[in-house]
């Protein structure tokens, strides 16, 4: 790959145009020396050698579209990013986020299947790494604005998909009034908070009575798991956490909720 | 639009078709003349913006000819620039002569070469007087026949002296086993009396030539289309037709139709800004 930095001569014939005329500037052999030094130094030459490769492996419809976003994105990576010190609000990370996965999605194409299967769990995890929150998977809106920006005006979301993504989502908001519902029969009046040993408990009692219903092909079967913890097998299970003579530190509601929603969105089945 | 072959080709042909090591020779070439404004990870930033200008058809303005002419898409990114530029001649509906054409040009290349206007000229003026005025629209698309397919119409013109000649590129050569001499089609003076070349020889001769030869040719099919309409043509015949085609415009992708020529909302939107 050393040629990439000599100014080459007219290219081979498989060329689909001649390439008449490269700059007809002549410089000096010491000067060339010193380009190809400054080249390999501020790493230029590895620097392309790279992208070429990724050119190659890709395969993309438009190479040079290809290039411009690898080099976007190589950009975005690195510290010295506009040098205010201050960091990037949050939409403008999402959107950096949202570009990058949509680069990796466009790497290859879809009948490429493992490539392209590869590309779309880098794609999702990408987007999934938002900060603050430690849910798995992408919120619905990134996935929307995803969507808008591969399809534009094609987008149509299936009848089945709607539906499955309401009844979740409505089943979701009624599993978390039950949890908060279950969270402050555990809650201390005076301290606002509860026992984590217990909360634990109910929790591990709540992934169980959720890992029963595994069969069930309908999202509203978990409903049934939840009710279906009645007092006493959690006061069982709470006792137990008591007993345990494990030290004891406060639980907060949110944690709680959050946790409990983690079970769930565990537990839906995908689509199709 | 590379088909899904692209994927089976060699790595030296994929990267070939798009021309992708000129650019990116071209990018650290121009790394290399600007190196002392850029830091280290400014050359991230400064190839992205070289590709993405690539990309834009905006790498071409004011380089230097030789590389304006290296690859399809940059004759084409001129054509489109000349053409957003230099609109307002044509809205003004100013007549130029080909000198000044060819300073507009030079304005966007430095370098480029006079002879080439001249030929786009001709193909207006029809080899007549060459400091006749042309209007914006006929001289930008003949620019754009003569510019694009150049290497294409300078083949197109040895074949249509050879058959002006009598001679068909086309013709077996057989030796006889007399004198081996060739035997010739009537002379120049006897095929002059009309004007131009059968049309359909011609077409046969420029298919070939589209197999032949790997660099830009107008699209077969439309090129048979310009020729079935006539019987006989002269070389600049020829050429005015293939200049005013719309469907070779659009294959070629650079220019609006002639109707469209003066509508460019884009352009209209940036200078509002100013």
């Amino acid at each position: 790959m050393a040629a990439v930095e000599k100014r080459r001569p007219a290219v081979a014939p498989a060329a689909s145009f001649p390439d008449s005329g490269r700059p007809a500037v002549s410089r000096a052999a010491a000067a060339t020396e010193s380009e190809e030094d400054f080249l390999r130094q501020v790493g230029v030459t590895e620097m392309l050698r790279a992208a070429l490769l990724k050119v190659l492996e890709a395969r993309p419809e438009e190479p040079i579209a290809f290039l411009a976003h690898y080099f976007e994105n190589m950009g975005l990576r690195s510290p010295a990013n506009g040098g205010a010190g201050e960091p990037p609000g949050q939409l403008l990370l999402q959107q950096q986020r949202l570009g990058r996965a949509l680069w990796h999605l466009r790497l290859a194409h879809h009948s490429q299947r493992t490539a392209f299967n590869n590309n779309v769990g880098v794609a999702y995890e990408c987007l999934s790494a938002s900060g603050r929150k430690k849910k798995p998977g992408l919120d619905g809106r990134t996935y929307s604005e995803l969507l808008k920006r591969i399809c534009r005006d094609h987008e149509a979301v299936p009848l089945d998909v709607f539906r499955a993504g309401m009844l979740t989502c409505f089943v979701l908001l009624e599993f978390v009034a039950r949890a908060g519902a279950l969270y402050q029969l555990l809650e201390d009046p005076t301290l606002a908070v509860a026992d984590r040993r217990v909360g634990q408990a109910v929790l591990d009692t709540l992934e169980g009575a959720l890992q029963a219903s595994d069969g069930a092909a309908v999202p509203a079967c978990f409903l049934e798991a939840g009710s279906r913890l009645g007092p006493d097998s959690l006061a069982l299970a709470m006792d137990r956490a008591l007993v345990a003579r494990r030290p004891s530190s406060p639980m907060t509601r949110e944690e709680f909720l959050e946790k409990a929603a983690a079970l769930f969105i565990a537990k839906v089945k995908p689509v199709g | 639009m590379l088909s899904p072959e692209r994927l089976a080709l060699p790595d030296y042909e994929y990267l070939a078709q798009r021309h992708v090591l000129t650019y990116m020779e071209d990018a650290v070439c121009q790394l290399l003349e600007n190196k002392e404004d850029i830091s280290q990870y400014g050359i991230a930033r400064f190839f992205t913006e070289y590709f993405n200008s690539v990309c834009q058809g905006t790498h071409i303005l004011f380089r230097e000819f030789s590389f304006i002419q290296a690859t399809p898409h940059n004759r084409a990114s001129f054509l489109r620039a000349f053409w957003r530029c230099f609109r307002t001649v044509g809205k003004n509906g100013d007549l130029l002569t080909m000198r000044e054409y060819h300073c507009l040009l030079q304005l966007l290349c430095p370098d480029f070469p006079l002879e080439l206007t001249q030929k786009a000229a001709r193909i207006v003026l029809m080899d007549d007087a060459m400091d006749c005025l042309m209007s914006f629209s006929d001289f930008l698309f003949a620019f754009q026949i003569q510019f694009y397919y150049s290497e294409f119409l300078e083949s197109v013109a040895a074949i249509y002296q050879d058959l002006l000649a009598g001679k068909n590129p086309n013709t077996v050569i057989v030796p006889t086993s007399s004198s081996g001499q060739h035997r010739q089609r009537p002379t120049l003076g006897e095929a002059s009396m009309l004007e131009g070349v059968e049309a359909s020889l011609f077409y046969q001769c420029l298919e070939n030539l589209c197999d032949r030869h790997k660099y830009s040719c107008p699209p077969p099919a439309l090129v048979k289309e310009v020729l079935s309409n006539v019987q006989r043509l002269t070389f600049y015949g020829f050429l005015v037709a293939l200049s005013k085609h719309h469907g070779i415009n659009q294959a070629l992708g650079a220019l609006p139709d002639k109707g469209d020529l003066m509508h460019d909302p884009a352009m209209d939107e940036e200078l509002e800004r100013l």
